[in-house]
């Protein structure tokens, strides 16, 4: 018989070792769905109809919140820096720095958290009724594959529509940015736009094009694989959503830090 | 959220932002209300501060971390084009981190994590008919659910941000030194630190609680159409609280700007 003491040395072990098996359990769930995804996808079996469905559901109906939550971003970003440039005289560099953040590092993670917020909780919600309810099981008994019917045109419908977005976000967002600055420091438009083509690189474009790229393969796969383990009914799916999102928040987090590791 | 069904015109879209801002502004005074009148179960609270703070922790310190992480590479990225003088980073760093970064980031992967959980705890109880139960019995559901979830989420909301902005701290601080090579001595550099930015990087992590708290317990206690209508709510709590926290720091940034004098010496 263990003592208290000798319980409680175990049990802090016992909880860190449960921890690394969950998110263990989770990342290898993750990786047989995108291994089921790329085998439906050669050669492609996608059924059309959904995959438009999906692109206009979570796309052309995200394009609002998107773009307010860009444009304020894009004037918070001004107001913050400003006491610095005024400080050092800096006007010629504003254009650039917005520029720069924006385009590799806040519209990505920005647009991709509200993505995450808007269209993989909603996933994860219709995925897990539809588990919970025995609809896939009722499309498995039709000779349908759930992965193909249901998953892949999800899959797509995200990775394309967030990369899509990410773009008019930025857009938008260096807008912001330029409206702020003009207003509040001073600084022409022209000028802001002559310092921003003078110092950006194509690569800085493409840095925040693979990013939110790999945000909305993190997003998809993490929202379906949460969506289609629901169990436990009604409050299943409640709580299937809830860990999803916490989930893919911190996947794009950790993502993003390797990203920017990577790509320099 | 009544355009569910239907692609919405831009005129429905305006519309339905004032109605859900309306009553997102309802749900606070009645909060406010009862707050100073309400009678509340004993504990209710410090459970509600256990599920809100204690138990997104751990997701948000490896959150910060990753956040203060990848801030300062950039930064470093970036300043390194320009001119490669490193001694002002950390100054600049933390004065940013303590002005805003450290409230602001770090309350959306807190609207994400504690915004989701209260509008789908709120939400089962309403679409299980637990809330009009509550009715019955003569408690006011905004008195009896949603005024401990207010209190928990502003008190540990802010503790949560505190700790995490240390922790990003602490993960620049690292950054800094593997792969700049800045001592931590020239990082820990508060020449740039003011009581306003600490006062005001303070008030915005008070006011994201509040507002996380508010919008996401609106969301719940407007939840109809069973449990498909849980997860919209919760969606829709993380987008509206998302999206109140980027308005009112716009606002709160604007005045700051104004009111707080943030130039540091030199």
């Amino acid at each position: 018989m263990s003592t208290a003491p000798a319980r409680a040395l175990v049990a802090i072990p016992a909880k860190i070792g449960a921890l690394f098996l969950a998110v263990a359990k989770q990342a290898g769930g993750l990786g047989i769905l995108a291994a089921q995804i790329l085998r439906r996808l050669t050669p492609s079996q996608i059924d059309r109809h959904e995959l438009f469905r999906n692109l206009n559901r979570m796309g052309v109906r995200s394009v609002p919140i998107i773009c307010a939550t860009a444009a304020f971003t894009g004037g918070i970003m001004v107001i913050q820096a400003a006491p610095f440039v005024e400080q050092v005289q800096a006007t010629s560099f504003v254009g650039w720095a917005a520029t720069f953040t924006t385009i590799r590092e806040l519209g990505p993670l920005l647009i991709g958290l509200i993505f995450n917020g808007r269209v993989g909780a909603n996933n994860t919600a219709e995925l897990g009724t539809m588990k919970v309810t025995d609809q896939i099981d009722a499309l498995r008994a039709l000779a349908i594959d759930p992965i193909a019917y249901l998953v892949v045109p999800r899959c797509l419908a995200m990775v394309s529509m967030m990369v899509l977005l990410c773009i008019i976000g930025d857009a938008v967002a260096i807008g912001g940015a330029m409206l702020t600055a003009d207003a509040l420091l001073g600084v022409d438009p022209h000028l802001f736009w002559a310092s921003a083509l003078e110092r950006l690189e194509p690569w800085d474009f493409w840095v925040g094009l693979i990013k939110s790229g790999l945000f909305g393969v993190m997003i998809a796969l993490t929202s379906c694989h949460y969506g289609l383990a629901t169990s436990g009914g009604a409050p299943g799916v409640g709580r299937a959503v809830n860990a999803s999102v916490v989930a893919a928040a911190a996947g794009i987090f950790i993502m993003d830090y390797l990203s920017t590791f990577v790509l320099g | 959220m009544a355009a569910r069904t239907k692609d919405p015109s831009i005129i429905d879209a305006a519309k339905n932002v004032v109605t859900d801002a309306r009553d997102v502004f309802r749900v606070f005074a009645r909060t406010l209300y009862y707050l100073f009148r309400g009678k509340r179960e004993k504990g209710e609270v410090a459970r509600q501060m256990f599920a809100i703070g204690n138990e997104s922790l751990f997701f948000m310190c490896i959150t910060m971390a990753f956040i203060g992480a990848i801030i300062t590479f950039q930064t470093g990225l970036q300043s390194r084009k320009l001119l490669p003088d490193f001694s002002l980073m950390g100054a600049t760093y933390l004065k940013l981190l303590v002005r805003d970064l450290a409230a602001s980031v770090g309350a959306l992967p807190l609207a994400t994590r504690v915004g989701a959980g209260i509008a789908a705890e709120i939400g089962s109880m309403v679409v299980t008919d637990q809330v009009d139960a509550l009715r019955m019995c003569a408690a006011d559901p905004i008195d009896y659910l949603v005024v401990p979830r207010f209190i928990a989420c502003v008190v540990m909301g802010t503790v949560i941000l505190i700790i995490g902005g240390f922790v990003a701290y602490g993960s620049g601080l690292l950054v800094a030194n593997l792969a700049f090579d800045v001592t931590p001595s020239t990082f820990n550099n508060l020449m740039y630190l003011n009581l306003g930015d600490v006062a005001l990087g303070f008030f915005k992590c008070l006011t994201y609680g509040a507002a996380i708290a508010v919008v996401s317990a609106q969301r719940g206690l407007a939840t109809f159409g069973g449990s498909e209508g849980v997860g919209w709510a919760t969606t829709e709590a993380v987008v509206g609280s998302s999206f109140a926290i980027i308005v009112l720091n716009l606002i709160i940034s604007t005045f700051g700007y104004f009111l707080v004098p943030s130039v540091g010496p030199g």
